[in-house]
């Protein structure tokens, strides 16, 4: 029997890959994070939630029409307030701060929406709601084990086939590497990039639409889960989609992995690996040239080492390492949006290209 | 017994008055200490929340402690779980211990600062080395995270329960209602008014040239041999300290300390909405800013209750709906703010027309009046003198 949470890492890891996905393709068209982003995973769930209470549909059939919303109005998004204003020549920063914005407008938005369906369809749950029922099962588990995984290899795929195969992809590669080459050699660039904003958007909605099979969701889940897929793009380099799927994986799986893993009483395990790390980047560190990354050297590995030191002597007195170690249960919560924090901190001080950038070393030769 | 009342049209304007100076002096403080970061040195600090709530927690979570040991009171009981008895029995000792009030409130302002700091220095370690939208995503990350870790770390404030901060303002209160936010709003506003006399002195200082320096060209200004780094860590620890003790009085006033108040919307977007709208870099334009963003908050607020009845939903959702389009109408139509950003003179306005007026009386022979120029044209004309000045000596050569 598979342990629970590997399933659910699994399934974490798969949806925060097309999340993370969308937002790589929307950020490499126009260079600009978008914080907004969130708010399009939103979307999806809501679609999901409104066909499956109100119609009966089930959420992967929802998926679909959850494409479509979310690319719609990422598309919309694009060209109706991104487009004029980096037209008019605004600033990277201004532009983060103006999809920050919409992020806020989109919260009033959902919340004048769920306002809606309690007052039209009294669904009392509309604000919070539990993850929808009604998933088919398989080998004893729910379906969309299955199916999340198999949507984002096809999708993969796809994206595989549209950039190498299609003069369309190859127009958009070109596009992404060379605005104004492309612009000569007479591609509609502006086209090109309302289509990765509308493919980005609708990842994002299938993403969210498929989350609400797994977990319970609510009006902020999509703009809380920012951070994770922040950490997921920047892992995979935000330069490359396919770097963005391997991101995903990887923090979704290691965020459920390590809470879980820890929560079940691998305290020692754990806090010994997190030292290990503490130890290893220390040294990593202590090998550069300035002073400040060596002083964080010494302290990184210091710390790990106190650590080793209180876990063996059993003493504890620590409180921190106490948490660590003692079961977890309530006390490592705190830490686990701290997972992908930290990841991506040490992605940005170790691996800057993100792990596309890692080649093995026979191709070096 | 209360403050007296003075009310037109169903609204007391004392009580909105003070309520409005509340707000509007606490997110004066914050976007001025944004405006420091953002508008001079050019740091997109998406993390603000982070810094403000850092603050306020440990000011929060610290004033109580310290004056639970002072008084003796809760010695043996979990500081957490009977927070409720502890603090009221504080509270109740503190209304007759003026000094010690004071000195309670200001310790923990203190260690609020150095919070900030903290977090400040770790936070320009990023910052001086990443691009904007790496560090955008970084810093909006880790004030995520910082919520988060606020609401499930229970040793500090309680995590979820939330817990009771001591009332510096006890006092006040039991004279009557209106009392204490008369005293809250004095601290705050001479807290703000600090704030801004110290951004306006960087910002015409050598420092905040040279922020803007940096800001507008790394390379340049790094020729002309300013530590970037240097200069972006320093800003980045002090607005994060004014931020902190920002936190710590909005945590007083409040008289507790919670976790779900520190949304990236309220504490970031709002800021940086103010900033944007009263012009980045210019101090001036973010007073401004910020009373224009009050008077439409605390308008809708006020509104509320009239229009609630009308619609099926929270009338509040429409205030982030309007903010949203305020934010991009503004990016659109009004880019630099109402305020644009201008040169910073050095001299007040007074000291150079007297430093014209003695330059022009030492002219000599000359008894008409001296033509009207404005202060920072004349500022132009004795550089281009100096400037002619030097060349003649360098021309001159070698005595």
């Amino acid at each position: 029997m598979v342990p629970g949470y590997l399933i659910s890492a699994v399934v974490y890891g798969t949806l925060f890959a097309l999340m993370a996905m969308g937002l790589t393709l929307t950020y490499l068209t126009t260079k600009v994070p978008n914080f907004a982003y969130g708010s399009f995973v939103t979307i999806g769930l809501y679609t999901a939630y409104q066909l499956a209470t109100l119609n009966q549909i089930s959420p992967y059939a929802a998926s679909l029409v959850a494409f479509v919303v979310s690319g719609g109005v990422s598309a919309l998004m694009y060209v109706g307030i991104l487009r004029p204003l980096s037209n008019r020549g605004t600033p990277l920063v201004a532009l983060m701060i103006a999809t920050f914005g919409i992020d806020i407008g989109f919260i009033g938005i959902f919340g004048i929406y769920t306002d809606y369906l309690q007052a039209r369809y009294k669904l009392v749950d509309a604000k919070q709601f539990f993850s929808i029922p009604g998933d088919f099962s398989l080998l004893g588990v729910q379906g969309v084990v299955f199916v999340a995984p198999l949507v984002l290899a096809l999708l993969t795929l796809m994206l595989f086939l549209l950039f190498t195969r299609t003069k369309f992809g190859v127009a958009m590669r070109a596009s992404i590497e060379n605005p104004p080459l492309a612009r000569v050699l007479g591609i509609n660039v502006e086209r090109v990039y309302v289509v990765s904003w509308l493919l980005g958007g609708g990842f994002a909605g299938l993403a969210g639409s498929l989350y609400t099979l797994w977990l319970p969701g609510g009006t902020s889940t999509g703009s809380n889960l920012i951070v994770e897929i922040f950490a997921s793009s920047i892992l995979g380099g935000l330069g490359s989609i396919f770097g963005a799927v391997i991101g995903g994986l990887v923090i979704g799986g290691s965020e459920d992995l390590v809470t879980t893993g820890l929560g079940l009483g691998f305290g020692y395990i754990g806090a010994g690996l997190i030292a290990t790390l503490a130890i290893f980047v220390g040294a990593y560190l202590l090998r550069k040239k300035t002073r400040g990354r060596k002083v964080a050297g010494i302290i990184l590995g210091a710390l790990g080492a106190y650590m080793f030191v209180e876990m063996a002597t059993g003493f504890s007195t620590d409180l921190f390492v106490q948490g660590l170690v003692n079961g977890f249960g309530p006390d490592v919560t705190p830490f686990q949006k701290g997972i992908p924090l930290l990841i991506m901190v040490i992605a940005l001080m170790v691996l800057p290209q993100g792990l596309i950038s890692i080649r093995l070393r026979r191709a070096k030769k | 017994m209360g403050l007296p009342q003075l009310v037109f049209f169903g609204v007391d304007f004392v009580s909105f008055g003070l309520g409005f100076l509340n707000f509007y002096a606490l997110y004066l403080a914050i976007s001025l200490s944004l405006n420091l970061e953002f508008g001079f040195a050019g740091i997109p600090n998406f993390g603000k929340v982070m810094f403000i709530a850092g603050g306020a927690a440990f000011a929060g979570s610290i004033s109580g402690r310290v004056a639970a040991y002072v008084f003796g009171v809760g010695a043996n009981q979990d500081f957490i779980i009977f927070n409720t008895q502890i603090i009221s029995a504080v509270d109740a000792k503190l209304v007759t211990n003026p000094v010690f009030t004071v000195e309670l409130v200001l310790l923990s302002i203190l260690v609020a600062a150095g919070i900030g700091a903290l977090l400040g220095y770790l936070s320009s370690y990023p910052a001086i080395r990443l691009r904007e939208d790496y560090l955008g995503m970084l810093l909006l990350g880790s004030g995520a995270f910082f919520q988060v870790f606020l609401r499930t770390y229970s040793p500090l404030i309680g995590g979820a329960q939330n817990i009771s901060v001591p009332d510096p303002y006890a006092y006040w209160s039991s004279l009557g209602t209106g009392y204490r936010d008369l005293v809250a709003a004095l601290v705050v506003s001479a807290f703000a008014i600090l704030v801004f006399l110290y951004a306006e002195r960087v910002a015409r200082s050598p420092l905040g040239r040279t922020m803007k320096a940096v800001r507008d060209n790394e390379d340049a200004s790094r020729a002309l041999g300013k530590d970037d780094a240097v200069i972006r860590r320093n800003i980045l620890i002090i607005s994060s300290a004014i931020a902190g003790m920002a936190g710590a009085i909005f945590t007083f006033y409040i008289a507790s300390a919670e976790y779900d108040i520190w949304t990236r919307f309220a504490w970031t977007f709002w800021p940086f909405l103010i900033v944007i709208v009263g012009g980045a870099g210019n101090n001036v334009g973010v007073a401004l800013g910020t009373f224009f963003f009050t008077l439409i908050l605390k308008g809708l607020q006020q509104i509320q209750p009239y229009a609630q009845p009308y619609v099926f939903f929270d009338v509040n959702w429409l205030q982030d709906i309007l903010f949203a389009t305020l934010l991009i109408a503004i990016l659109l139509l009004r880019p630099d703010g109402i305020l644009k950003e201008r040169p910073t003179p050095t001299l007040s306005k007074s000291k150079v027309s007297a430093m014209v007026n003695a330059v022009m009386s030492r002219g000599g022979g000359r008894q008409t009046e001296p033509e009207k120029i404005s202060p920072l044209g004349l500022v132009r004309n004795k550089l281009k003198r100096l400037g002619r000045r030097r060349e003649k000596s360098e021309t001159a050569g070698p005595p």
